[in-house]
């Protein structure tokens, strides 16, 4: 068996009056990695537990690998799924906990336990097998959830944020084995997070949520760069993108503070602009800013600055020796600013036609 | 200097609340002609097992006896079995009016006895099982699942959803996911109903004295009670050695489930 591709059609799942996932329409490639992304409450969860059959969409479909699997059992679509709360078996030991997928296939004993091994030492698992989960690290109950899953070789991976309870160290560590991991099994893999840093490093593609709606659906770099509406361009990134809302004269975008030529057909008037932190230059440039905030990281500082009412954030170098109230000049990256309608909140493909501008 | 006096405490209710006990025990051994001496002797001064002897050979006690661990055990079996079903249901299905229905049972579990007593006994005559251990079966899992119920409702919110999630999605079925990962999570919980329906099956009086008026299905309580308690005459020595027999079940089975009610409370296997 191999991997499998994965489509969400029209689907939409209610909770009573609630609803917490409104037509998702969603192809995810046979062996992609793809990672639903979103705030929280915005359905990943509900989504993820569709797709492994615990929760009955209440209209549309899903298929696995070409087939329609609404009315499959959640044992019978060949998924393996790693909860967010991991979801071990209190009472088995670790080895028994790896083996009750391939128990409940019927596999024998002597090849279970061949299996098992197999995982235990991908997962550097070997030491801890006859424990209890209890007796276990967070991150090494991770690891057992992970070689729960991996020990079936399905053909599609649900991963509910396996790393969220993990140290900063842990996490970086695992996000590297998730990847290699994919790599080496070339399985479909849905993975949750609401840790944008995840998503990026991870994924082929990143499905952005909101409200129960997808809002893009994108490889991450696409994300970043072109981001479809005002809530990706807000939720991704971090500082996230700066928003100044202004009018636009078919000709040239216009806040008191900043003017910015764009070419674009058929723009309405109340537009927003987007621009990165690391996109405002500091230093030098046709606009003024006040400086409200600094604060060093380490390797840069960020600084808050304030424009004629309109609050932005810039990156600047460790070593700039801004101070509060200083008033600094500023020049905007044009190829890299993102104009958006301000009424429909979607993306306009805009170009700025100069350099910098007053 | 506390604990001393704790420890005292301690043991002087222990000793209060054993000293009926340790009289029933030497009571059951005195010799009849010892029982009412004034003063009373304490220890024996002659042990005999003469009534344990009459008990078992002359008297229907050993038929009691067998109604009594029969009826406990089918309606301990019966009650756990639909309880624990049951209570899954209640948790983790979801089906209209089922906080209702949860209350409901409840309720139940309120009314007195005496109210339903005769209802159940016009019932058990009209299905045409009056005086039948079958009948005191009934009417004992009819008050006992309630409360089975609730106990164990309380126990399986306890356990978290994903558990059984995981095991579907591992490839069980609904009740194989049940068996392998419910079961054994209630298991402290499905202990403490066993013991309390069996419990209460065995000190059963009422039901069983308005049930059943035949030597062939009265149980202990009511077996005992008519054969030695009359309104002329109480046989103090068999009753006494018929009220430790009546114990010796009880221990055996605390003794034998102890150690299962401490175990086994699976922490950690979900974080969070
Ligand atoms: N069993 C349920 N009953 C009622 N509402 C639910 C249920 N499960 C989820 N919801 C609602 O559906 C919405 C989406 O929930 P979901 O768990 O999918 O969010 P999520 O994106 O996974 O969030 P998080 O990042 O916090 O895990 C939420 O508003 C939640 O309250
Ligand atoms: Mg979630």
């Amino acid at each position: 068996m191999s991997a499998a591709e994965v489509t969400f059609c029209k689907v939409r799942k209610a909770f009573g009056n609630a609803v917490a996932v409104r037509e998702l329409d969603l192809a995810i490639g046979a062996g992609e990695f793809v990672s639903l992304l979103g705030p929280s409450g915005c359905g990943k969860t509900t989504s993820l537990r569709m797709l492994a059959g615990l929760e009955f969409p209440t209209s549309g479909t899903i298929s696995i690998g070409g087939r329609v699997v609404n009315d499959v059992a959640p044992g019978k679509r060949d998924v393996a799924m790693v909860f967010q709360s991991y979801a071990l078996y209190p009472h088995m030991t670790v080895g028994e906990n790896i083996a009750y997928p391939l128990k409940k296939q019927g596999m024998a004993r002597g090849e279970r336990e061949a299996q098992v091994k197999r995982i235990a030492a991908m997962l550097k698992l070997e030491a801890l097998l006859d424990r209890k989960p209890r007796q276990l690290s967070g991150g090494q109950q991770q690891r057992v959830a992970l070689g729960r899953a991996l020990v079936r070789s399905p053909k599609v991976f649900l991963l509910d944020e396996p790393l969220s309870n993990l140290d900063a160290k842990l996490r970086a560590h695992m996000r590297a084995e998730l990847i290699e991991l994919h790599r080496q099994l070339g399985r479909t893999f849905v993975y949750v997070t609401h840790d944008q840093l995840e998503a990026m490093t991870m994924s082929d593609r990143i499905a952005v949520m909101e409200g129960g709606e997808l809002r893009q659906f994108a490889p991450p770099r696409e994300v970043y760069d072109r981001p479809a509406n005002l809530f990706v361009a807000s939720f991704i990134g971090t500082p996230p993108m700066n928003i100044v809302h202004g009018e636009f004269n078919g000709r040239v975008f216009r806040h008191p503070a900043i003017t910015v030529p764009f070419q674009v057909a058929g723009a309405p008037t109340r537009v927003a602009l987007g621009v990165r932190p690391e996109d405002v230059l500091l230093g030098a440039g046709p606009f003024r800013a006040t400086v409200r905030v600094v604060e060093p990281t380490g390797h840069e500082t960020i600084v808050m600055l304030e424009a004629e009412g309109a609050a932005l954030t810039a990156r600047a170098p460790a070593e700039s020796h801004l101070r509060p109230g200083e008033i600094v000049p500023f020049a905007l990256r044009a190829d890299r600013l993102h104009l958006f309608d301000a009424t429909t909140e979607l993306r306009l493909e805009a170009r700025a036609t100069e350099e910098i501008s007053a | 200097m506390r604990r001393v006096l704790f420890n005292l405490m301690a043991w002087t209710i222990v000793l209060v609340t054993a000293f009926p006990l340790l009289w029933m025990v030497l009571t059951s051994i005195k010799p009849q002609f010892e029982l009412f001496r004034m003063p009373p002797t304490f220890w024996p001064e002659q042990i005999t097992f003469e009534h344990y002897a009459r008990l078992l050979w002359e008297t229907p006690f050993l038929t009691y006896m067998r109604n009594s661990l029969v009826l406990s055990f089918s309606t301990t079996v019966l009650v756990v079995a639909v309880a624990t079903l049951g209570a899954h249901s209640l948790v983790r299905f979801r089906y209209p009016g089922r906080e209702r229905l949860a209350q409901l049972v409840l309720f139940t579990y309120l009314l007195p006895s005496v109210v339903l007593i005769l209802p159940l006994y016009l019932l058990m005559v009209w299905l045409g099982i009056a005086n039948s251990l079958l009948s005191l079966v009934i009417a004992y899992t009819s008050f006992a699942l309630p409360y089975a119920l609730w106990l164990l409702r309380s126990f399986m919110q306890g356990i978290p959803d994903d558990l059984e999630s995981a095991a579907l999605v591992d490839g069980a079925t609904r009740m194989e996911a049940f068996v392998d990962v419910i079961l054994p999570q209630a298991l402290p919980g499905i202990i403490s109903t066993c013991l309390f329906t069996f419990i209460l099956s065995w000190n059963e009086y009422l039901y069983a004295l308005v049930l059943v008026n035949t030597d062939e299905a009265r149980p202990l309580t009511t077996g005992v009670m008519s054969m030695l308690v009359s309104a002329f005459n109480i046989e103090w020595s068999l009753l006494m050695a018929a009220s430790v027999m009546m114990s010796v079940p009880l221990i055996i089975i605390f003794a034998f489930l102890q150690k299962y009610l401490t175990r086994g409370f699976g922490a950690g296997g979900v974080k969070g």
